[in-house]
């Protein structure tokens, strides 16, 4: 199966899916990893809100492209290069503190983007940005908690945050190189930045974290499909089981 | 707030469709919880609008099943099942008679901005949050600082 999209706002929102989706799949990682059972559950709990939200995104992406394909066939039958989440959804759970540091860069930006969504003219999307508002701002509640204990709590969790803050910083620039399609469906993509910019500098001073300056990523963009290493393990993972058993099915 | 769009035109379906447990709170049911917003006919054909409660909710597509359950044992084997996502579901649109029913079954019910949890046990608003996430997603986790019962909240969502 070649899954194949065509209209131009279904191959943008497919950003917003894919992104979803990716940060959904290494959030399901930490189901019966975390580090204690409630943390567990929270984390199973996040990592639910982003499956849910990238369902219904694949929805309209659907929607907008002739329904030629199914939400599933969006997710199972695509390569590395005919994803394009940002990179930072990507990257791996090498420690809980990149697991809330992923969260809360994604979160801080996800919070802007869907506000902004909300006026958008297709009236699915604006719906639904308006119900997955209020999703994000829980979930950013609870992982800037994350922020502030790890941060402030002891020099081992403030350390371990640093470094998953120095490593995952990388991979936000490409957020904000704003192409014609971002410009043609964020009524102010510059805010969508500034906004970022000042609750993540905002939140990492309050938490004692510096905001090291990061060296400019060297990979090309993600609107183009390209990823960090991660996504293949990531993918072979998440696709094997409809990939070796194409007819497979819940019974 | 409307509390429920019920369609005054089918309300022998209205009835049934209240027959149709939440499956993961049964106490209550998707008419109640706000689920089921509105019933058309087209000839035969029985048309069913649904909203989600949370986009990631599991249950999302069981209620779908569910409510097709019912219409086809009800003899409506002609039938559609629309998903609308606005206006967005919120706890507003719960009655106080379905709250009374979630606190006796004790599920905490939702409160004006999460600013008083009560302890189903003892009714003791002395209680404290343990987890911001319960074993659903529209439920938090909590203690009673009184009489020691953890408990499920259903949070606030509006």
């Amino acid at each position: 199966m070649k899954v194949t999209i065509e209209n131009k706002e279904a191959l943008w929102l497919l950003r917003l899916a894919d992104t979803s989706l990716i940060m959904g799949q290494r959030m399901a990682e930490m189901c019966s990893n975390g580090p204690f059972l409630e943390e567990d559950i929270a984390l199973s709990n996040v990592s639910l809100d982003l499956f849910g939200r990238a369902e219904e995104l694949y929805k309209i992406v659907a929607k907008l492209d002739g329904d030629k394909f199914t939400p599933d066939e969006y997710v199972f039958h695509r390569n590395e290069r005919e994803f394009y989440n940002i990179k930072l959804a990507e990257q791996p759970n090498e420690d809980f503190a990149w697991v809330i540091a992923r969260q809360f860069l994604h979160d801080v930006y996800a919070k802007e983007a869907f506000s902004q969504l909300e006026s958008s003219k297709n009236s699915d999307l604006a719906a639904l940005a308006t119900k997955v508002l209020k999703e994000i701002e829980y979930n950013l509640s609870h992982c800037k908690d994350w922020m502030y204990r790890l941060g402030l709590g002891t020099e081992e969790s403030n350390h371990r945050l640093q470094e998953a803050v120095d490593h995952l910083l990388k991979y936000t620039s490409e957020i904000f190189n704003w192409d014609e399609l971002d410009k043609a469906n964020y009524p102010d993509c510059e805010k969508i930045e500034s906004t970022w910019n000042n609750e993540v500098n905002r939140v990492l001073a309050e938490v004692n974290i510096k905001r090291k300056e990061v060296p400019e990523l060297t990979m090309r963009d993600f609107r183009d499909g390209f990823h960090s290493e991660h996504i293949g393990h990531l993918l072979s993972i998440m696709q094997y089981l409809p990939r070796a058993y194409p007819d497979a099915k819940w019974s | 707030m409307v509390v429920i769009d019920i369609n005054k035109k089918y309300p022998e379906i209205w009835e049934f469709l209240a027959e149709v447990p939440d499956p993961e709170i049964p106490v209550i049911n998707l008419v109640e919880l706000g689920v089921v917003r509105n019933v058309e006919k087209e000839g035969e054909k029985v048309i069913v609008t649904i909203t989600p409660t949370y986009t990631g909710c599991p249950a999302k597509k069981l209620f779908e099943d569910l409510i097709r359950e019912k219409l086809v044992e009800k003899g409506f084997d002609q039938n559609e099942i629309i998903t609308t996502l606005s206006p967005a579901w919120n706890t507003d649109w719960l009655s106080e008679a379905t709250k009374a029913k979630m606190m006796a079954d004790g599920i905490s019910p939702p409160t004006d901005d999460n600013k008083i949890v009560t302890c189903p046990n003892c009714k003791s608003t002395n209680t404290k949050m343990i987890s911001k996430f319960g074993t659903t997603p529209c439920q938090s986790f909590h203690s009673c600082i009184d009489c020691l019962e953890p408990f499920n909240y259903f949070k606030c969502h509006r």
